[in-house]
């Protein structure tokens, strides 16, 4: 049986940072991640705000973290060579019962030691933000919020968390655990496992992967929404993330800039949802209300529309959650269950609380060559026309453009494929092809060739996102 | 830096003709830059017959039509870049361009963009539910088909009934798969005539009017849609593995966005305007470089 120190059950953005910080002590690291790619669940669809820090109850670790995680946003992603665009949020409010949670935020955002808030009269907002549906009665200004690909973050993440000696099982999804002496071993689809210690980041299967060996406090409620996208060449738009908190309590809506240059309208919550199934009338509430707050947005440029799932913990005894619900139910096995929002901000955080208690009580000696940086996969977009002819020049791959909306070349499909891209969309995450307004209706198939050619399989072979996904079911030339 | 006094973007119908007929005219510095392998831009995908009436006076099919373009081409020193990307354009009358190897700028005195068109995906449409794999816009089946000869499934819906639709309808029930309906949301299909009776018709595959597809179901791969009868309401699912979107075709006209209209510009084919016969891009591609030229 395999032997390891610490496994981290779930690659997703918490797994993935978790194994990286892990691997600042010397142990041995594995990430169990049930599908063919990491990121491929709820961080690969969310919101991508990185928080300021005023939502959260004062004192509380969430509340600590989230502050610490922003501040320490832009240096995180230097270390992981991933775009962050700290643009600033303003929480917009309509009414008088919206200006007193405003008021609320803003009295707890200074007690959280938000940097920079403030509260702006309609006028002011308006300098900062024209485009706002009149009627406006105040905003709050958090100069710190900022946006980041989440997907691309997590990405990075586990290669750094790679590059220091994690080991990466892919499509080894944990059916069961037992308790033995001195750790714990852990069935897969692949074989069994035994590891010391355990950090459970399943994320919606948190619960339940808790359940196989102790009972969890709390239960996941999944939360599904509805976003639409809308294309990069849509003006005007807005320049700031804009959380529109609503008069009556129900619905608000959230604008988002993306770091891609495109704008994300989202979400509409429905509860008790499991699936990543977009509604009619999700879809048709995210649209009406971006009218609503932005009268003169171009609508008619969506390009897309996706639906994410946020894992809400519920207490099963009906208690109420204002932190992150992080459980230790058992010597060095460490849940972290129903991490919703703040999760993406503070995932760096999490990753390294848990990393640091399951050290300390495996009694680990830190690692002093742990390297934190990790470089992204060269993109020629943002170069110079020096630099590009250079890359060009030294590099041919560089010439080919494969995906002629984002402008993404060969070289960086190989590059994806050659860094554990399986699928269409995994080569989709790490370089952004697809991601434009023909929605890769002329680059799939270069793609699906690309990957057939390296990964040195048939095209039928190739899925677009995770099992029985493939795009085409056979070629004439098969069965010649 | 390349110097040419036209530039021509986009080696499709329009953009040959208009290359040809420059040449033609005296203009004997031409580059024309094209993202394809091969000429003809989107005629060498479209294996049926009907193209070239007006032309050449009988019926071609796309590649035919794409090598008597070709021949043209050849019978000029128009320096013909294929596997090429034009990055950009700029107001110094430059433009970028990429290819395996080199990036080069190019300076010119005139440009005719002849871009063509892209097809409208399901990301842009107020569909709900799931976006798993098998979901194909129709430009993008055809050239899966009949350029890459692959099999895309077995039960197939088409949503959109121009010409496009209708065509890829046939060829599908051509290799041999059943096609459930072509689904259209106006009273009328909104395509050619010609195409309505050699497609829809000839090969008896049910087109449902005022309808239109409201939900995607299935994770992996489609396994079905809702629909919707826009006259009663009614909704229907319907099983299928492959859902094609033929919904119409925009301009593409990204590389000129921002620039205004400079007197150096000129548009010719389908990212001027949509144009339902080739014939009709041709014969407007040439007036319009004739005119380019005169100025």
């Amino acid at each position: 049986m395999e032997q390891i120190d610490a496994a981290i059950i779930g690659g997703g953005i918490l797994g993935c940072f978790t194994a990286r910080n892990l691997c600042r002590w010397k142990l041995s690291v594995a990430i169990l991640e049930a599908r063919e790619d990491v990121c491929t669940g709820i961080s690969r669809a969310n919101t991508a705000i990185v928080y300021p820090g005023y939502d959260h109850v004062p004192g509380t670790l969430k509340a600590e973290m989230t502050v610490r995680a922003n501040a320490y946003f832009q240096t995180l992603c230097e270390e992981l060579d991933v775009p962050f665009l700290r643009c600033g949020s303003l929480m917009l409010s309509y009414g008088e019962q919206a200006d007193k949670v405003l008021q609320k935020k803003y009295l707890q955002g200074l007690q959280n030691q938000v940097p920079g808030l403030k509260l702006l009269s309609a006028e002011e907002a308006y300098v900062l933000e024209p485009m706002l549906a009149p009627g406006l009665h105040t905003a709050l200004y958090a100069p710190s919020a900022g946006t980041v690909n989440p997907w691309q973050l997590g990405i990075a993440a586990c290669e750094n968390a790679v590059h220091n000696g994690a080991h990466l099982f892919l499509n080894r999804k944990v059916e069961a655990i037992h308790k033995v002496d001195g750790g714990y071993v852990l069935e897969t689809e692949n074989g069994s496992l035994f590891a010391r210690g355990i950090v459970n980041c399943a994320g919606l299967d948190s619960a339940s992967v808790q359940e196989m060996l102790f009972s969890p406090s709390v239960r996941i409620v999944p939360t599904a929404g509805d976003y639409l996208v809308l294309d990069k060449s849509v003006a005007p738009v807005p320049s700031r993330i804009l959380q529109y908190e609503p008069e009556q309590k129900g619905k608000g809506l959230t604008v988002v800039p993306t770091v891609e240059g495109s704008l994300m309208l989202g979400p509409s919550d429905r509860e008790n949802e499991i699936d990543y199934a977009t509604t009619e009338t999700g879809l048709s509430f995210v649209r009406e209300y971006s009218h609503r707050l932005l009268p003169d947005l171009d609508l008619t440029g969506v390009i897309r529309s996706f639906a994410a799932l946020r894992p809400n913990p519920q207490r099963t005894d009906g208690s109420r959650i204002n932190s992150f619900s992080i459980e230790h139910p058992a010597p060095a096995f460490w849940s972290l269950i129903g991490i919703k929002t703040p999760g993406l901000t503070c995932a760096q955080e999490l990753g390294f609380y848990a990393s640091r208690k399951v050290a300390a009580e495996l009694g680990a000696e830190p690692n002093l060559s742990f390297d934190p940086l990790r470089k992204n996969i060269q993109s020629v977009h943002s170069l110079s026309f020096e630099e590009r002819k250079a890359l060009v020049g030294n590099f041919p791959d560089y010439g080919e453009v494969v995906c002629c909306c984002e402008d993404v070349t060969k070289a960086e499909v190989l590059e994806a494929i050659h860094r554990g891209a399986v699928s269409v969309d995994g080569v989709k995450r790490r370089t952004g092809t697809g991601m434009g307004r023909c929605q890769g209706s002329r680059c799939e198939q270069k793609i699906t060739a690309l990957l057939a050619e390296v990964l040195g399989v048939p095209e039928s072979a190739i899925p677009k996102d995770g099992k029985k996904s493939e795009i085409v079911w056979g070629s004439r030339y098969d069965t010649l | 830096m390349i110097h040419c006094e036209l530039l021509v973007v986009g080696a499709g119908a329009a953009g040959i003709s208009a290359a040809v007929s420059a040449w033609k005219a005296g203009c004997h510095s031409i580059l024309l830059a094209d993202r394809a392998v091969q000429p003809g831009g989107i005629l060498p995908q479209c294996l049926h017959e009907g193209f070239g009436i007006a032309t050449f006076g009988k019926e071609l099919t796309g590649p035919e039509y794409a090598a008597k373009l070709s021949e043209s081409l050849q019978r000029t020193d128009i320096l013909y870049y294929p596997e090429t990307e034009v990055l950009s354009i700029a107001h110094e009358k430059t433009a970028v361009i990429s290819r395996r190897g080199a990036l080069d700028q190019v300076g010119f005195e005139k440009l005719l963009l002849a871009t063509g068109s892209r097809e409208k995906t399901i990301g842009a449409l107020p569909i709900a539910g799931t976006r798993p794999a098998g979901i194909f816009t129709a430009g993008q089946a055809q050239e899966r088909i009949n350029l890459l000869h692959q099999d895309l499934g077995q039960n197939i819906l088409i949503l959109g009934s121009g010409d496009l639709g209708m065509i890829i309808a046939r060829r599908f029930t051509l290799e041999g798969k059943h096609v459930i309906a072509v689904l259209e949301q106006n009273a009328h299909y909104s395509g050619m005539a010609r195409n309505y009776h050699r497609c829809i018709e000839a090969c008896r595959i049910p087109i449902r009017f005022r309808t239109t597809v409201t939900e995607v179901h299935g994770t992996g791969r489609i396994c079905g849609v809702t629909i919707r009868n826009l006259e009663t309401g009614e909704r229907e699912q319907i099983p299928c593995d492959t859902l094609i979107i033929a919904v119409g075709l925009i301009p593409e006209r990204e590389l000129v966005r921002g620039l205004g209209d400079p007197d150096w510009l000129y548009s010719v084919g389908n990212c001027r305007q949509i144009y339902d016969i080739v014939d009709s891009a041709v014969a407007e591609a040439e007036q319009i470089t004739r005119k380019a030229l005169s100025l």
